[in-house]
């Protein structure tokens, strides 16, 4: 039975593995531009090094969400 | 607001604005799906690997290496190096005291690089790090901004249904499988001889590879798929990896030459400090090797995810559904490049500190 719903199954499992891998990220990303807001509006003269460092860490997060979107490449187009 | 409203040039505008986004939403996937679709075309084919763009290999049999081909992202990236380099020599040409808006511009960019390594990693190792964090951002982000240009996916090698088909059971007999034909899908083209054109309108053209065989010699429709001449360069990972590399090496490169030898290498192989410290040196190693592929899969994931954003948005909404992603796609090509750059610059920075004047 599974054997002819192998293209379904991909389907839902790559959905499923960008749609949770993105949430993680997406929390953090948003708790990140949380912070770097509150920080702005106590030393608003900080603003270019809380940007710059807001936007490298906002990367590293970025990146587990990449990680999780290359999963679900390799399920539709390699699996 | 009223003064805009009655001016008849902002009227006109906002017309025509208007008659786009409703010709739009009618006549692509979106509107194909209630009877319309009289602009779109099939969903352009989404493939990983880079194609080759031209149906013969132009080195065949090298030993070890198989086939040479020249596939659609190298072209991408070789013209982005002419372009930066062209743009290198227009703003150098006749260097001035007081400079021109060129040179002004290229200076700019300079300085914003020059100064954020110089307060990463100090004046000096700054300015030893310089070149390859300039070389990495300008490098990706013409090859992005380039990516978004129109032709690049659009124009390129008609692929004939035979030759798709032919591809699709060779790979099947490696794998020793059986081709699936029910899942090759090809575009129905317009035209003969040289050109092949999608005509407007022909959103459900679509058929499969099985379809095509069953099909009467003599009555089957000009079927196949395009291979563009041109791809974004980063969405192929040979080329994200490839950079990826060259700049982790240089960042090991760089912190034994400022270290020496023992030292760095000590500081993944720590005998001297306990098992703790041991274990903790190892996972540093290890943990090296995950930047490479974080490098890798972050700016190919997001330029890729880019480029497939893009041709879905098309297809649904033609006309005007990709105008505000092209521009979220220029803000993201600009941030990964700096993003690439920068933690090229950090990874430097760390690298050749002292480990006792670490301070923690």
């Amino acid at each position: 039975m599974i054997e002819g719903n192998i293209e379904v199954i991909k389907t839902i499992a790559a959905g499923l593995a960008i749609g949770l891998g993105a949430l993680g990220p997406g929390l953090g990303i948003g708790l990140l531009a949380a912070k770097a807001m509150e920080s702005l509006g106590r030393n608003p003269e900080a603003a270019r090094p809380i940007q710059l460092n807001m936007i490298i860490a906002i990367a590293f997060t970025e990146a587990i969400a990449i990680y999780a979107l290359v999963v679900a490449v390799i399920i539709i187009f390699l699996g | 607001m009223g003064r805009l409203l009655s001016s008849p040039k902002v009227l006109l505008i906002g017309a025509a604005a208007l008659a786009l986004i409703i010709a739009g939403l009618a006549g692509g996937a979106l509107g194909g799906a209630f009877g319309g679709g009289f602009i779109g075309a099939p969903i352009a084919h989404i493939q990983l690997a880079a194609e080759p763009i031209t149906a013969s290999p132009q080195i065949a049999d090298i030993p070890f290496f198989g086939d040479f081909r020249i596939t659609n992202t190298m072209v991408a990236a070789w013209s982005a190096i002419v372009v930066l380099a062209v743009i290198s020599w227009l703003g150098t040409r006749r260097l001035k005291e007081v400079p021109g808006r060129l040179q002004g511009a290229l200076e700019a960019v300079m300085e914003v690089f020059l100064n954020a390594c110089e307060t990463v990693a100090g004046p000096e190792r700054g300015r030893r790090f310089f070149p390859l964090v300039m070389t990495i951002f300008l490098f990706v982000v013409a090859a992005n901004w380039m990516g978004i240009l129109p032709g690049f996916g659009t124009i390129g090698r008609f692929e004939s249904a035979e030759e798709v088909i032919h591809h699709a059971e060779e790979k099947a007999e490696k794998d020793g499988e059986h081709a699936d034909l029910d899942n090759v899908k090809l575009a129905v083209f317009d035209g003969d001889g040289f050109l092949a054109v999608q005509p407007f309108g022909s959103v459900n053209e679509e058929i499969t590879g099985a379809e095509y065989e069953e099909m009467e010699e003599g009555a089957r429709p000009r079927a196949g798929l395009l291979v563009p001449f041109f791809r974004s360069a980063n969405t192929d990972i040979n080329m994200t990896l490839g950079l990826a590399l060259v700049a982790m090496v240089m960042v090991h490169y760089w912190g034994v030459s400022v270290l020496g030898l023992f030292t760095h290498v000590g500081k993944y192989f720590n005998f001297r400090e306990g098992p703790i410290m041991l274990f903790v040196g190892l996972l540093e190693g290890l943990s090296e090797i995950a930047r490479v592929i974080s490098f890798t899969f972050r700016l190919f994931g997001n330029i890729f995810a880019g480029e497939v954003l893009l041709i879905v948005m098309a297809f649904l909404v033609p006309l005007v559904g990709i105008v505000p992603f092209l521009g979220l796609e220029l803000f993201v090509g600009l941030v990964q490049a700096f993003i690439f750059a920068m933690l090229t610059l950090v990874f430097a920075a760390t690298a050749t500190i002292h480990h006792d004047s670490e301070g923690h």
